[in-house]
């Protein structure tokens, strides 16, 4: 009953999260939506852990991972946009149509 | 905890928490949103709590109070209107992004309310910080370390990509910023002699 | 452990009273007269006193906002200390994670009281003090989690149980010190006030004005109060001594801390934002490095 209930609210966090990835026009916002799908996985990731495993180590392994994977999409995805705004002044999706120079 | 109250606490954290990740995309300002995705992830942390997982849950709060931190500063750097004093709409395609999220949240819901999920919780008496120490450094170190590895790759790119000074002189060099229509004129000014927003090339 | 957490705000209000009144004693160390102990509560009640000031369009949510949650980590840091030995208001088992959580909020909590008056001076402070704040951070993580190796636990309670024989200051000498700095960082002082400081009008609380100015001041002072708890108990054994029941030595080591940090903020100089950049990148973070490094193998 906590699980299914956890795991739905996961859902929709994963799901808010895709409508900003999908919607957003600058890049922060952008990522603020991959955030908060990588939220939902964190989400699901505990509750399965806590209800579902027996305290399963390794699920909290995957929490660390998912944590992570967060902190390298923060790193790459902001030195991305510092790029991207030195070579075109732009920090929109819409602005970058081609990857050529 | 009893579980009724460890249910009524769930549902509240995570209430709030979809409340503040709605929040994100609707309030103005880009301090605001990054601090509302902060308090859906410290839902998360507090439901992490609830469900045995001290150190998680802690880890949780402070990871994501010093990444939205950056993440601020950053929305403030590069957005106009940072304050948020004024109203903006930043989206494309919002309809298919509705429609995908709505799709996504109801395909992921649908295999949560058919599917069989088991129902073995942890034993609160277990020592949980103990146990993800010892599988951190024991069975599953490989991954630890490769995890570490790769958190130094993203470092050492971060570095590289974010340099003002590359391979092949300095990397606004002839930047240019996109025309406002297809192949039409720059918008915006044009970056100055020896490259810089405005800085007058201080950091060359 | 309930009525532990009662004690919770005497302690706070007590040790605020005291780092204020230690403030207004600093005087004496270059031969001025200095207040009585009723100056910081004449002082506070002044401050009440005065009408609030407002500003164009603030964000008056997070404007009350801020101070509470700053008061609130305070507290929330100081309940997971053991006032007795092995006896702490929130006996929690990843004490130093939740200090570091604190830590961290306090930058955020920073911020956003510069940034809810959207007024220019407070948003300055803001930014210098995030620049500053976030690389403090850093530093500190690794001299708690080196505090935490000997006891082999990251709950505070082991952390003091482990120090019974020796106190982790003498085992990691460089400990302390480091965690000064970011004592210094947390509570808004001396060298580290990039937020408040009088060379931009007061930053943060430059806006301010009547209680919610002196609800930012309490929460400071009671940050203070928390943060040298937290440094008495990590490196100073906390409760532990001869004689005299465990809160009495907390208390008079949390004092002594809170009297070398309040010294330090008053008689070390503030340098730029960007020249203080420098040495926290390239010296205290490679100094925390190198301080865990030892506070392993010594462990070992």
């Amino acid at each position: 009953m906590t699980l299914a209930i956890v795991l739905l609210f996961a859902a929709a966090l994963f799901g808010i999260g895709l409508y900003g990835a999908m919607s957003q026009q600058s890049f922060v916002m952008l990522m603020m939506g991959l955030e908060l799908m990588l939220n939902g996985a964190l989400l699901a990731t505990v509750g399965f852990w806590s209800l579902a495993l027996d305290g399963a180590p390794e699920a909290q392994l995957l929490a660390i991972i998912v944590m992570a994977v967060m902190a390298v999409e923060m790193a790459v995805g902001f030195a991305l946009v510092v790029a991207v705004y030195r070579a075109r002044q732009a920090d929109m999706t819409e602005s970058i149509g081609t990857m050529k120079e | 905890m009893g579980g009724a109250v460890t249910l009524a606490a769930v549902i509240l954290l995570g209430l709030f928490a979809v409340w503040s990740g709605c929040r994100v995309f609707v309030v103005d300002s880009m301090v605001r949103a990054s601090f509302s995705l902060m308090l859906s992830f410290f839902c998360t942390g507090g439901i992490a709590l609830v469900l045995h997982a001290d150190y998680l849950g802690a880890a949780t709060v402070f990871m994501m109070a010093v990444e939205m931190m950056v993440m601020a500063i950053f929305m403030i750097m590069f957005m106009m209107n940072p304050a948020g004093l004024n109203p903006m709409v930043m989206v494309h395609q919002n309809r298919l992004s509705i429609a995908a999220g709505a799709a996504a949240f109801a395909l992921l819901a649908g295999a949560v309310l058919l599917s069989d999920l088991p129902d073995r919780p942890v034993d609160p008496a277990r020592d949980t910080t103990a146990n993800l120490g010892t599988e951190l450094l024991g069975p599953s170190m490989l991954i630890f370390e490769t995890a570490g590895v790769t958190l130094l790759a993203a470092m050492v790119g971060a570095v590289v990509l974010s340099s003002h000074r590359g391979r092949f002189g300095d990397t606004d060099a002839g930047a240019c910023p996109p025309g406002l229509t297809e192949g039409g004129p720059p918008a915006g000014r044009r970056p100055e002699e020896g490259g810089g927003h405005g800085h007058g090339g201080g950091n060359g | 452990m309930t009525p532990l957490v009662l004690a919770l705000p005497v302690a706070l209000l007590a040790g605020a009273w005291l780092g204020a009144w230690l403030d207004r004693l600093v005087p004496v160390l270059w031969g001025r007269p200095a207040q009585g102990p009723f100056g910081p509560l004449r002082d506070g009640a002044a401050l009440l006193a005065r009408p609030t000031a407002t500003t164009e369009a603030p964000d008056r949510l997070t404007r009350w906002l801020a101070p509470g949650t700053y008061l609130a980590l305070a507290a929330v840091g100081l309940s997971v200390i053991p006032m007795a030995p092995g006896l702490a208001p929130l006996d929690s088992s990843v004490g130093i994670v939740v200090w570091g959580a604190c830590e961290a909020l306090t930058v955020i909590a920073v911020f956003l009281h510069g940034w809810s008056p959207n007024a220019p001076f407070p948003l300055i402070g803001a930014y210098r003090y995030v620049a500053i704040g976030l690389p403090v951070m850093l530093p500190s993580m690794f001299v708690l989690i080196a505090a935490a190796l000997p006891a082999e636990s990251l709950s505070l309670v082991q952390v003091v149980e482990a120090q019974r024989e020796v106190w982790n200051v003498l085992r990691q000498p460089m400990g302390l010190p480091l965690f000064l700095l970011v004592g210094l960082t947390l509570t808004l002082r001396g060298p580290f006030d990039f937020a408040d400081g009088a060379d931009i009008a007061g930053g943060t609380s430059g806006q301010e004005s009547g209680p919610g100015r002196a609800l930012w001041q309490l929460a400071r002072l009671t940050m203070l109060t928390a943060f040298s708890a937290m440094a008495a108990t990590a490196f100073l054994g906390g409760p532990l001594g001869p004689g005299l029941p465990g809160p009495a030595w907390l208390a008079l080591k949390t004092a002594a801390v809170m009297a070398v940090t309040v010294g330090l903020g008053h008689t070390v100089a503030r340098t730029t934002p960007s020249q203080m950049l420098h040495p926290l990148w390239v010296g205290a973070l490679p100094l925390s490095f190198l301080h865990l490094a030892l506070a392993g193998w010594v462990a070992l």
